[in-house]
Protein backbone atom coordinates (compact mmCIF):
# COMPACT_ATOMS: atom_id res chain seq x y z
CA UNK A 1 0.00 0.00 0.00
CA UNK A 2 0.89 3.75 -0.38
CA UNK A 3 2.24 6.26 1.73
CA UNK A 4 0.57 9.26 0.52
CA UNK A 5 2.28 12.33 1.24
CA UNK A 6 2.40 15.96 -0.09
CA UNK A 7 5.30 18.18 -0.57
CA UNK A 8 5.80 21.38 -1.71
CA UNK A 9 8.88 22.62 -3.54
CA UNK A 10 9.63 26.00 -2.10
CA UNK A 11 12.13 26.71 -5.07
CA UNK A 12 9.19 26.27 -7.49
CA UNK A 13 5.94 27.48 -5.80
CA UNK A 14 5.02 31.00 -6.89
CA UNK A 15 2.16 31.93 -4.71
CA UNK A 16 -0.17 32.02 -7.95
CA UNK A 17 -3.29 30.71 -5.16
CA UNK A 18 -4.33 28.02 -7.66
CA UNK A 19 -4.60 24.80 -5.84
CA UNK A 20 -6.48 26.96 -2.61
CA UNK A 21 -9.19 27.93 -5.24
CA UNK A 22 -9.13 24.23 -7.09
CA UNK A 23 -9.40 22.78 -3.29
CA UNK A 24 -12.08 24.82 -2.57
CA UNK A 25 -13.92 24.32 -6.27
CA UNK A 26 -13.78 20.96 -5.93
CA UNK A 27 -15.17 20.07 -2.51
CA UNK A 28 -17.28 23.30 -3.02
CA UNK A 29 -15.90 24.12 0.39
CA UNK A 30 -18.11 26.36 2.63
CA UNK A 31 -17.10 29.90 3.36
CA UNK A 32 -14.58 30.70 5.85
CA UNK A 33 -13.02 27.25 5.49
CA UNK A 34 -9.68 26.73 3.45
CA UNK A 35 -8.35 23.03 3.40
CA UNK A 36 -5.12 24.79 1.60
CA UNK A 37 -3.41 27.85 1.94
CA UNK A 38 -0.68 29.10 0.45
CA UNK A 39 2.01 30.65 3.06
CA UNK A 40 4.65 33.53 2.12
CA UNK A 41 7.91 34.05 4.32
CA UNK A 42 9.93 36.87 4.03
CA UNK A 43 7.53 38.71 1.43
CA UNK A 44 9.48 41.08 -0.67
CA UNK A 45 12.93 40.39 1.00
CA UNK A 46 16.08 38.69 0.06
CA UNK A 47 14.59 35.06 0.40
CA UNK A 48 11.70 35.14 -0.25
CA UNK A 49 9.78 31.63 -0.31
CA UNK A 50 5.91 30.76 -0.46
CA UNK A 51 4.88 27.12 0.41
CA UNK A 52 1.26 25.36 -0.31
CA UNK A 53 0.01 24.13 3.30
CA UNK A 54 -2.74 21.78 4.05
CA UNK A 55 -3.10 18.96 6.16
CA UNK A 56 -0.50 16.78 5.83
CA UNK A 57 -1.16 13.37 6.60
CA UNK A 58 1.05 12.84 9.28
CA UNK A 59 1.85 9.13 10.48
CA UNK A 60 1.68 9.91 13.95
CA UNK A 61 -1.22 12.68 13.97
CA UNK A 62 -1.85 15.12 16.79
CA UNK A 63 -5.22 15.75 15.70
CA UNK A 64 -5.85 12.20 16.12
CA UNK A 65 -4.35 11.89 19.35
CA UNK A 66 -6.34 14.70 20.99
CA UNK A 67 -9.34 14.08 20.12
CA UNK A 68 -11.97 13.74 22.72
CA UNK A 69 -14.25 11.52 20.56
CA UNK A 70 -11.82 9.61 18.91
CA UNK A 71 -12.80 10.25 15.16
CA UNK A 72 -9.81 10.87 13.12
CA UNK A 73 -8.75 7.35 11.59
CA UNK A 74 -5.50 6.69 8.77
CA UNK A 75 -6.66 4.49 6.17
CA UNK A 76 -4.27 2.09 4.07
CA UNK A 77 -2.79 4.63 1.66
CA UNK A 78 -1.57 6.12 4.76
CA UNK A 79 -4.37 9.32 4.67
CA UNK A 80 -5.80 10.61 7.80
CA UNK A 81 -9.51 10.82 7.52
CA UNK A 82 -12.50 12.04 9.75
CA UNK A 83 -15.72 11.38 11.01
CA UNK A 84 -17.63 14.49 10.91
CA UNK A 85 -20.56 12.34 12.36
CA UNK A 86 -18.35 11.76 15.49
CA UNK A 87 -16.73 15.28 15.25
CA UNK A 88 -18.06 17.63 18.40
CA UNK A 89 -16.78 20.27 17.02
CA UNK A 90 -14.30 20.87 19.87
CA UNK A 91 -11.49 22.81 18.39
CA UNK A 92 -8.70 20.21 20.07
CA UNK A 93 -7.38 19.44 17.12
CA UNK A 94 -6.84 22.56 15.63
CA UNK A 95 -4.82 23.12 18.99
CA UNK A 96 -2.70 20.16 18.51
CA UNK A 97 -1.55 20.70 14.79
CA UNK A 98 1.27 21.94 13.80
CA UNK A 99 0.30 22.98 10.65
CA UNK A 100 -3.23 24.67 11.39
CA UNK A 101 -5.57 22.31 9.00
CA UNK A 102 -7.98 21.57 10.86
CA UNK A 103 -10.73 24.26 10.23
CA UNK A 104 -13.94 25.10 11.73
CA UNK A 105 -17.56 26.37 10.05
CA UNK A 106 -19.52 28.62 12.01
CA UNK A 107 -22.69 27.10 13.63
CA UNK A 108 -25.13 27.75 16.23
CA UNK A 109 -26.68 30.72 17.87
CA UNK A 110 -23.17 32.31 19.01
CA UNK A 111 -21.01 31.17 16.00
CA UNK A 112 -19.35 27.92 17.90
CA UNK A 113 -17.67 26.23 16.00
CA UNK A 114 -19.10 23.06 13.88
CA UNK A 115 -18.20 19.81 12.69
CA UNK A 116 -14.03 19.79 11.59
CA UNK A 117 -13.28 20.12 8.06
CA UNK A 118 -10.10 19.77 7.02
CA UNK A 119 -7.87 18.36 3.64
CA UNK A 120 -9.13 14.51 2.57
CA UNK A 121 -6.26 14.02 0.45
CA UNK A 122 -9.18 13.95 -1.94
CA UNK A 123 -10.30 10.92 -0.93
CA UNK A 124 -13.83 11.40 0.50
CA UNK A 125 -14.72 9.72 3.63
CA UNK A 126 -16.07 6.84 5.69
CA UNK A 127 -19.28 6.99 3.92
CA UNK A 128 -20.64 5.33 0.65
CA UNK A 129 -17.89 6.04 -2.08
CA UNK A 130 -19.44 8.86 -4.63
CA UNK A 131 -22.55 9.18 -2.42
CA UNK A 132 -24.44 12.66 -1.96
CA UNK A 133 -23.42 12.55 1.62
CA UNK A 134 -20.10 12.30 0.77
CA UNK A 135 -19.78 14.69 -1.46
CA UNK A 136 -21.50 17.46 1.02
CA UNK A 137 -19.78 16.03 4.10
CA UNK A 138 -16.40 15.62 2.55
CA UNK A 139 -15.89 17.25 -0.69
CA UNK A 140 -14.72 14.62 -3.75
CA UNK A 141 -13.82 11.03 -3.67
CA UNK A 142 -10.71 11.73 -6.58
CA UNK A 143 -8.38 8.51 -4.72
CA UNK A 144 -11.44 6.12 -5.61
CA UNK A 145 -11.23 7.32 -9.37
CA UNK A 146 -7.84 6.50 -9.48
CA UNK A 147 -6.82 10.45 -9.42
CA UNK A 148 -4.64 12.38 -7.06
CA UNK A 149 -5.34 15.53 -5.22
CA UNK A 150 -6.69 18.44 -7.65
CA UNK A 151 -4.28 21.22 -6.04
CA UNK A 152 -1.69 18.99 -7.16
CA UNK A 153 -2.46 17.50 -10.40
CA UNK A 154 -3.43 21.18 -11.44
CA UNK A 155 -0.11 23.05 -10.36
CA UNK A 156 1.31 24.80 -13.04
CA UNK A 157 4.63 24.73 -11.77
CA UNK A 158 4.80 21.50 -10.57
CA UNK A 159 5.81 22.78 -6.84
CA UNK A 160 3.26 20.55 -5.44
CA UNK A 161 3.40 16.90 -5.21
CA UNK A 162 1.25 14.62 -4.26
CA UNK A 163 1.41 10.76 -3.94
CA UNK A 164 3.41 7.83 -2.74
CA UNK A 165 6.19 9.12 -0.34
CA UNK A 166 8.61 6.94 -2.12
CA UNK A 167 7.86 8.28 -5.69
CA UNK A 168 7.29 12.24 -4.44
CA UNK A 169 11.02 12.06 -2.79
CA UNK A 170 12.42 10.06 -5.97
CA UNK A 171 10.91 12.82 -8.37
CA UNK A 172 12.25 15.90 -5.74
CA UNK A 173 15.58 14.21 -5.17
CA UNK A 174 16.22 14.59 -9.28
CA UNK A 175 15.18 17.91 -8.82
CA UNK A 176 17.70 18.90 -6.57
CA UNK A 177 20.45 16.85 -8.25
CA UNK A 178 20.48 18.37 -11.62
CA UNK A 179 19.29 21.74 -10.44
CA UNK A 180 22.84 22.18 -8.45
CA UNK A 181 23.34 24.17 -5.62
CA UNK A 182 22.91 27.17 -7.31
CA UNK A 183 19.55 26.66 -7.07
CA UNK A 184 19.05 28.15 -3.32
CA UNK A 185 20.86 31.28 -5.00
CA UNK A 186 18.43 32.44 -7.07
CA UNK A 187 17.96 36.37 -7.13
CA UNK A 188 21.02 36.69 -5.31
CA UNK A 189 23.98 38.22 -7.07
CA UNK A 190 27.35 38.51 -5.49
CA UNK A 191 28.83 41.16 -7.55
CA UNK A 192 30.48 43.98 -5.20
CA UNK A 193 27.96 46.42 -3.92
CA UNK A 194 24.83 44.62 -5.76
CA UNK A 195 21.81 45.72 -4.28
CA UNK A 196 20.72 42.33 -3.97
CA UNK A 197 23.29 41.61 -1.27
CA UNK A 198 21.75 40.22 2.09
CA UNK A 199 22.93 42.06 5.26
CA UNK A 200 22.92 45.92 2.75
CA UNK B 1 46.46 23.38 19.87
CA UNK B 2 42.57 21.71 20.52
CA UNK B 3 43.67 19.63 17.68
CA UNK B 4 46.88 17.70 18.54
CA UNK B 5 44.89 16.92 21.82
CA UNK B 6 43.52 14.15 19.57
CA UNK B 7 46.07 13.64 17.18
CA UNK B 8 46.86 10.74 19.01
CA UNK B 9 43.09 8.56 19.12
CA UNK B 10 43.01 6.28 16.01
CA UNK B 11 40.31 5.14 14.58
CA UNK B 12 36.62 5.99 13.33
CA UNK B 13 36.23 7.61 16.32
CA UNK B 14 39.17 9.76 16.39
CA UNK B 15 39.15 10.97 12.91
CA UNK B 16 34.97 11.68 13.49
CA UNK B 17 36.24 13.90 16.74
CA UNK B 18 39.36 15.52 15.29
CA UNK B 19 36.74 16.38 12.11
CA UNK B 20 34.22 18.34 14.70
CA UNK B 21 37.63 20.32 16.14
CA UNK B 22 38.38 21.09 13.08
CA UNK B 23 34.95 22.87 12.35
CA UNK B 24 34.39 24.07 15.63
CA UNK B 25 37.90 25.63 14.75
CA UNK B 26 36.12 27.19 11.86
CA UNK B 27 33.81 28.87 13.51
CA UNK B 28 36.18 30.12 15.84
CA UNK B 29 38.29 31.53 13.03
CA UNK B 30 34.70 33.18 11.05
CA UNK B 31 34.10 35.60 13.30
CA UNK B 32 37.42 36.82 14.35
CA UNK B 33 39.02 37.17 10.73
CA UNK B 34 34.80 39.18 9.88
CA UNK B 35 35.83 41.50 12.56
CA UNK B 36 39.45 42.38 11.19
CA UNK B 37 38.31 45.15 8.77
CA UNK B 38 38.16 48.64 9.69
CA UNK B 39 34.34 48.87 9.37
CA UNK B 40 33.22 45.78 10.93
CA UNK B 41 29.23 46.77 10.61
CA UNK B 42 29.41 46.57 6.82
CA UNK B 43 32.59 44.61 5.87
CA UNK B 44 31.04 41.45 7.40
CA UNK B 45 29.69 40.65 4.36
CA UNK B 46 29.80 43.83 2.02
CA UNK B 47 33.39 43.37 1.21
CA UNK B 48 32.78 39.61 -0.57
CA UNK B 49 36.11 39.09 -1.95
CA UNK B 50 38.02 40.00 1.46
CA UNK B 51 36.08 37.61 3.03
CA UNK B 52 36.30 35.13 0.64
CA UNK B 53 40.53 35.30 0.62
CA UNK B 54 40.75 35.14 4.08
CA UNK B 55 37.99 31.98 3.57
CA UNK B 56 40.78 30.53 1.27
CA UNK B 57 41.94 27.68 3.72
CA UNK B 58 38.86 26.64 4.97
CA UNK B 59 36.98 24.61 2.53
CA UNK B 60 33.51 24.53 2.83
CA UNK B 61 33.21 27.78 4.30
CA UNK B 62 30.26 29.81 2.33
CA UNK B 63 31.79 33.70 2.13
CA UNK B 64 28.21 34.67 1.48
CA UNK B 65 24.96 33.34 3.13
CA UNK B 66 22.25 32.63 1.40
CA UNK B 67 19.10 34.36 2.02
CA UNK B 68 16.86 31.05 1.13
CA UNK B 69 18.99 28.95 2.88
CA UNK B 70 17.68 29.71 6.59
CA UNK B 71 13.76 28.67 5.06
CA UNK B 72 13.41 25.65 6.96
CA UNK B 73 14.98 26.86 9.89
CA UNK B 74 12.16 29.95 10.02
CA UNK B 75 9.26 27.67 9.07
CA UNK B 76 9.93 25.88 11.88
CA UNK B 77 10.01 28.91 14.18
CA UNK B 78 13.40 27.77 15.04
CA UNK B 79 15.10 31.78 15.91
CA UNK B 80 11.24 32.81 17.42
CA UNK B 81 7.97 33.27 15.86
CA UNK B 82 7.91 34.26 12.44
CA UNK B 83 4.69 34.84 10.89
CA UNK B 84 4.00 34.65 6.67
CA UNK B 85 1.98 36.75 4.43
CA UNK B 86 -1.03 34.53 3.24
CA UNK B 87 -4.40 35.22 0.97
CA UNK B 88 -6.32 33.09 3.27
CA UNK B 89 -8.08 35.10 6.13
CA UNK B 90 -8.40 32.54 9.51
CA UNK B 91 -6.92 31.82 12.93
CA UNK B 92 -2.98 31.51 12.44
CA UNK B 93 -2.95 32.03 8.53
CA UNK B 94 0.11 33.33 8.22
CA UNK B 95 2.01 30.73 10.69
CA UNK B 96 3.24 27.62 8.22
CA UNK B 97 4.31 25.31 11.42
CA UNK B 98 3.29 26.06 15.03
CA UNK B 99 5.43 24.68 17.18
CA UNK B 100 3.48 24.82 20.67
CA UNK B 101 0.82 22.23 19.50
CA UNK B 102 3.13 18.92 20.55
CA UNK B 103 4.00 20.74 24.17
CA UNK B 104 -0.13 21.44 24.34
CA UNK B 105 0.04 17.70 22.75
CA UNK B 106 1.90 15.84 25.69
CA UNK B 107 0.79 17.84 28.76
CA UNK B 108 -2.91 16.87 27.83
CA UNK B 109 -2.26 13.04 27.04
CA UNK B 110 0.09 12.81 29.50
CA UNK B 111 -0.67 14.77 32.34
CA UNK B 112 -3.70 16.31 32.56
CA UNK B 113 -5.99 13.52 31.82
CA UNK B 114 -4.46 10.36 33.53
CA UNK B 115 -3.94 12.56 36.73
CA UNK B 116 -7.23 14.32 36.59
CA UNK B 117 -8.44 10.60 36.57
CA UNK B 118 -6.24 9.76 39.73
CA UNK B 119 -7.38 12.44 41.59
CA UNK B 120 -11.29 11.68 41.84
CA UNK B 121 -10.52 8.32 41.71
CA UNK B 122 -8.69 8.71 44.86
CA UNK B 123 -10.98 11.68 46.46
CA UNK B 124 -14.03 8.95 45.57
CA UNK B 125 -11.96 6.46 47.60
CA UNK B 126 -11.29 8.27 50.74
CA UNK B 127 -15.07 8.97 50.73
CA UNK B 128 -15.91 5.22 50.48
CA UNK B 129 -13.01 4.97 53.24
CA UNK B 130 -14.83 7.58 55.23
CA UNK B 131 -18.28 6.14 55.28
CA UNK B 132 -16.84 2.51 56.03
CA UNK B 133 -14.81 4.60 59.23
CA UNK B 134 -16.93 6.77 60.75
CA UNK B 135 -20.52 6.08 59.02
CA UNK B 136 -23.04 9.18 59.03
CA UNK B 137 -22.35 11.37 61.29
CA UNK B 138 -25.53 11.93 63.40
CA UNK B 139 -26.59 14.42 65.41
CA UNK B 140 -25.28 13.45 68.85
CA UNK B 141 -28.26 14.40 71.07
CA UNK B 142 -30.78 13.70 69.00
CA UNK B 143 -33.57 15.99 67.15
CA UNK B 144 -34.97 18.41 69.32
CA UNK B 145 -38.03 19.25 67.54
CA UNK B 146 -37.33 23.01 67.48
CA UNK B 147 -35.58 24.60 64.55
CA UNK B 148 -33.35 27.11 63.64
CA UNK B 149 -33.46 29.64 60.24
CA UNK B 150 -30.44 28.82 58.59
CA UNK B 151 -30.79 30.10 54.65
CA UNK B 152 -33.25 32.60 53.38
CA UNK B 153 -35.10 31.29 49.78
CA UNK B 154 -32.47 33.69 48.16
CA UNK B 155 -29.56 32.18 49.72
CA UNK B 156 -30.87 28.66 49.01
CA UNK B 157 -31.84 29.54 45.26
CA UNK B 158 -28.51 31.31 44.63
CA UNK B 159 -26.84 28.21 45.78
CA UNK B 160 -29.24 25.50 44.03
CA UNK B 161 -28.57 27.81 40.80
CA UNK B 162 -24.76 27.38 41.84
CA UNK B 163 -24.61 24.25 42.69
CA UNK B 164 -26.77 22.22 39.97
CA UNK B 165 -25.10 24.26 37.05
CA UNK B 166 -21.60 23.13 38.66
CA UNK B 167 -22.59 19.45 38.72
CA UNK B 168 -24.09 19.17 35.05
CA UNK B 169 -20.37 21.14 33.89
CA UNK B 170 -18.71 19.20 36.23
CA UNK B 171 -20.31 15.69 34.98
CA UNK B 172 -19.84 17.16 30.92
CA UNK B 173 -16.64 18.26 31.64
CA UNK B 174 -15.55 14.57 32.53
CA UNK B 175 -17.22 13.36 30.28
CA UNK B 176 -15.38 15.54 27.57
CA UNK B 177 -11.99 14.86 29.27
CA UNK B 178 -11.94 11.22 30.14
CA UNK B 179 -14.40 9.59 27.44
CA UNK B 180 -12.38 8.89 25.34
CA UNK B 181 -10.19 6.37 27.87
CA UNK B 182 -13.08 5.49 30.17
CA UNK B 183 -15.91 5.41 27.85
CA UNK B 184 -14.69 4.91 24.60
CA UNK B 185 -13.57 1.07 25.24
CA UNK B 186 -16.93 0.28 27.09
CA UNK B 187 -19.92 1.68 24.29
CA UNK B 188 -17.73 2.62 20.93
CA UNK B 189 -17.35 5.83 19.22
CA UNK B 190 -19.90 6.54 17.66
CA UNK B 191 -22.20 5.96 20.30
CA UNK B 192 -19.97 8.09 22.70
CA UNK B 193 -19.89 11.16 20.01
CA UNK B 194 -23.66 11.53 20.88
CA UNK B 195 -22.99 11.80 24.49
CA UNK B 196 -19.98 13.65 23.83
CA UNK B 197 -21.76 16.15 21.51
CA UNK B 198 -24.62 16.77 23.77
CA UNK B 199 -21.93 17.39 26.72
CA UNK B 200 -20.26 19.91 24.50
CA UNK B 201 -23.65 21.91 24.25
CA UNK B 202 -24.36 21.74 27.29
CA UNK B 203 -21.20 22.90 28.78
CA UNK B 204 -21.29 25.42 26.24
CA UNK B 205 -24.21 27.33 26.89
CA UNK B 206 -24.53 26.17 30.70
CA UNK B 207 -20.82 27.69 31.54
CA UNK B 208 -22.38 31.48 31.25
CA UNK B 209 -25.16 30.28 33.50
CA UNK B 210 -22.44 29.34 36.29
CA UNK B 211 -20.70 32.22 35.69
CA UNK B 212 -23.65 34.94 36.13
CA UNK B 213 -24.19 32.82 39.77
CA UNK B 214 -20.51 32.64 40.74
CA UNK B 215 -20.97 36.41 41.11
CA UNK B 216 -24.20 35.75 42.89
CA UNK B 217 -23.15 32.96 45.13
CA UNK B 218 -19.80 35.08 46.43
CA UNK B 219 -22.29 38.36 47.04
CA UNK B 220 -24.67 36.46 48.83
CA UNK B 221 -22.35 34.35 50.86
CA UNK B 222 -19.40 35.98 51.28
CA UNK B 223 -20.46 37.74 54.72
CA UNK B 224 -20.07 34.89 57.13
CA UNK B 225 -16.98 33.57 55.08
CA UNK B 226 -14.31 35.59 55.88
CA UNK B 227 -11.74 33.50 58.38
CA UNK B 228 -11.41 34.80 62.11
CA UNK B 229 -8.53 33.93 64.60
CA UNK B 230 -10.55 31.17 66.26
CA UNK B 231 -10.34 29.35 62.82
CA UNK B 232 -6.87 28.32 63.11
CA UNK B 233 -8.39 26.11 66.15
CA UNK B 234 -11.24 24.36 64.28
CA UNK B 235 -8.06 23.73 61.92
CA UNK B 236 -6.00 22.47 64.81
CA UNK B 237 -8.76 19.98 65.99
CA UNK B 238 -9.51 18.63 62.60
CA UNK B 239 -13.04 19.84 62.74
CA UNK B 240 -13.90 17.65 65.79
CA UNK B 241 -13.30 14.72 62.91
CA UNK B 242 -11.06 13.09 65.44
CA UNK B 243 -13.22 13.77 68.50
CA UNK B 244 -13.25 16.45 70.64
CA UNK B 245 -15.63 19.44 69.89
CA UNK B 246 -13.83 22.32 67.54
CA UNK B 247 -15.73 25.85 67.66
CA UNK B 248 -17.78 27.21 64.60
CA UNK B 249 -19.80 30.36 64.03
CA UNK B 250 -22.29 30.08 61.28
CA UNK B 251 -20.00 28.40 58.65
CA UNK B 252 -16.55 26.56 60.16
CA UNK B 253 -13.13 27.06 58.96
CA UNK B 254 -13.64 24.17 56.13
CA UNK B 255 -16.76 25.63 54.72
CA UNK B 256 -14.68 28.95 54.48
CA UNK B 257 -12.05 27.07 52.54
CA UNK B 258 -14.24 25.57 50.47
CA UNK B 259 -16.11 28.68 49.91
CA UNK B 260 -12.98 30.72 48.55
CA UNK B 261 -11.31 27.62 46.81
CA UNK B 262 -14.80 27.55 44.81
CA UNK B 263 -14.73 31.04 44.39
CA UNK B 264 -11.29 31.65 43.34
CA UNK B 265 -10.78 28.11 41.25
CA UNK B 266 -14.37 29.43 39.95
CA UNK B 267 -13.24 32.54 38.56
CA UNK B 268 -10.14 30.79 36.90
CA UNK B 269 -12.53 28.51 35.65
CA UNK B 270 -14.73 30.98 34.60
CA UNK B 271 -12.66 33.45 32.96
CA UNK B 272 -10.72 30.66 30.70
CA UNK B 273 -14.20 28.90 29.88
CA UNK B 274 -14.80 32.16 28.44
CA UNK B 275 -11.66 32.04 26.39
CA UNK B 276 -12.96 28.68 24.54
CA UNK B 277 -16.51 29.88 24.79
CA UNK B 278 -15.84 32.18 21.71
CA UNK B 279 -13.43 31.14 19.29
CA UNK B 280 -14.93 33.68 16.90
CA UNK B 281 -13.28 36.12 18.48
CA UNK B 282 -9.69 34.87 16.55
CA UNK B 283 -7.99 34.13 19.48
CA UNK B 284 -5.05 32.41 18.23
CA UNK B 285 -3.99 28.96 19.06
CA UNK B 286 -1.56 29.60 22.12
CA UNK B 287 -3.87 30.88 24.13
CA UNK B 288 -6.61 28.57 23.38
CA UNK B 289 -4.35 26.30 24.14
CA UNK B 290 -2.86 27.49 27.55
CA UNK B 291 -7.06 28.52 28.47
CA UNK B 292 -7.73 24.81 28.06
CA UNK B 293 -5.26 23.44 30.50
CA UNK B 294 -5.62 25.55 33.27
CA UNK B 295 -9.33 25.08 33.14
CA UNK B 296 -8.84 21.38 33.25
CA UNK B 297 -6.49 21.79 35.76
CA UNK B 298 -8.56 24.32 38.09
CA UNK B 299 -12.24 22.81 36.88
CA UNK B 300 -11.01 19.33 38.43
CA UNK B 301 -9.43 20.24 41.06
CA UNK B 302 -12.44 22.59 42.60
CA UNK B 303 -15.10 19.26 41.08
CA UNK B 304 -12.84 17.11 43.05
CA UNK B 305 -13.20 18.81 46.32
CA UNK B 306 -16.31 19.41 46.14
CA UNK B 307 -16.94 15.84 46.26
CA UNK B 308 -16.37 16.13 49.68
CA UNK B 309 -18.48 19.06 50.16
CA UNK B 310 -21.57 16.99 48.66
CA UNK B 311 -21.05 14.07 50.41
CA UNK B 312 -20.80 16.11 54.41
CA UNK B 313 -23.98 18.25 52.91
CA UNK B 314 -26.13 14.96 52.21
CA UNK B 315 -25.88 11.95 53.28
CA UNK B 316 -22.66 12.08 55.12
CA UNK B 317 -24.14 13.86 57.80
CA UNK B 318 -27.63 13.78 59.31
CA UNK B 319 -29.44 17.20 59.33
CA UNK B 320 -26.70 18.70 57.03
CA UNK B 321 -29.23 19.14 53.73
CA UNK B 322 -32.30 20.25 55.30
CA UNK B 323 -31.11 23.81 55.85
CA UNK B 324 -30.42 23.81 52.47
CA UNK B 325 -33.73 22.49 51.07
CA UNK B 326 -36.41 23.95 53.56
CA UNK B 327 -33.99 26.59 54.93
CA UNK B 328 -34.40 25.39 58.76
CA UNK B 329 -31.69 23.51 60.74
CA UNK B 330 -32.56 21.65 63.48
CA UNK B 331 -31.30 23.52 66.59
CA UNK B 332 -29.41 20.68 68.41
CA UNK B 333 -27.56 20.08 64.84
CA UNK B 334 -26.71 23.99 65.19
CA UNK B 335 -25.41 23.63 68.86
CA UNK B 336 -23.24 20.61 67.70
CA UNK B 337 -21.75 21.79 64.73
CA UNK B 338 -21.64 25.66 64.99
CA UNK B 339 -22.04 26.50 68.44
CA UNK B 340 -21.13 30.05 68.29
CA UNK B 341 -23.90 30.56 65.63
CA UNK B 342 -26.38 28.75 67.79
CA UNK B 343 -25.24 31.07 70.25
CA UNK B 344 -26.37 33.84 68.63
CA UNK B 345 -29.78 32.96 67.23
CA UNK B 346 -30.73 30.49 69.72
CA UNK B 347 -33.62 32.87 70.39
CA UNK B 348 -34.80 32.80 66.73
CA UNK B 349 -35.83 29.05 67.30
CA UNK B 350 -38.96 27.66 66.47
CA UNK B 351 -41.17 24.66 67.00
CA UNK B 352 -40.90 22.30 63.96
CA UNK B 353 -43.66 21.22 62.34
CA UNK B 354 -44.37 17.73 62.94
CA UNK B 355 -43.48 15.14 59.91
CA UNK B 356 -46.28 14.27 58.82
CA UNK B 357 -47.83 17.75 57.97
CA UNK B 358 -45.68 18.78 54.78
CA UNK B 359 -44.20 21.74 55.42
CA UNK B 360 -45.43 24.84 53.72
CA UNK B 361 -44.67 28.58 53.59
CA UNK B 362 -41.19 30.10 52.93
CA UNK B 363 -39.14 30.49 55.38
CA UNK B 364 -39.14 34.58 55.45
CA UNK B 365 -36.52 36.86 54.24
CA UNK B 366 -35.01 37.76 57.50
CA UNK B 367 -31.08 37.35 57.61
CA UNK B 368 -30.45 34.56 60.12
CA UNK B 369 -27.24 35.21 61.03
CA UNK B 370 -28.96 37.06 64.04
CA UNK B 371 -26.61 40.07 62.28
Amino acid sequence: MANMKFYCDAERCIECNACVTACKNEHEIPWGVNRRRVVTIKDGEAGERSLSVACMHCSDAPCAAVCPVDCFYTTDDGIVLHDKDICIGCGYCFYACPFGAPQFPESGAFSSRGKMDKCTFCAGGPVETHSSDEYRKYGANRIAEGKLPLCAEMCSTHALLAGDADVVSDIYRKRVVNRGRSALDWGVNYQKGSLNLPGK
Amino acid sequence: MIKTCHLGINGGIGQAILLLMLSLAMLLITPSTQAEPPQPSSAALGTTTDSRSAHSNVPFAAAVINPGSGLWREVRQRGGPIEGITQVSGTDAGILISTRGEEWRQLRTEKVIPYSGYLLAVVLAVLVLFRLIRGQLKIHAGRSGMRILRFTYSQRAVHWVAGITFVILGITGVVLLLGRTLLIPVMGNSAFGVIASFSKTVHDYLGPVFVISLVFLFIYYVKDNFFKLKDIQWFAKGGGMFGGHAHAGRFNAGEKTWFWLAILLGIVVSVTGLVLDFPIFGLDRETMELSLLIHGIAAIIVFGISFGHMYLATVGMEGALESMTTGYCDANWAKEHHDDWYEEVKDTAEPAPSEDSPTHGSPGQASPSGA
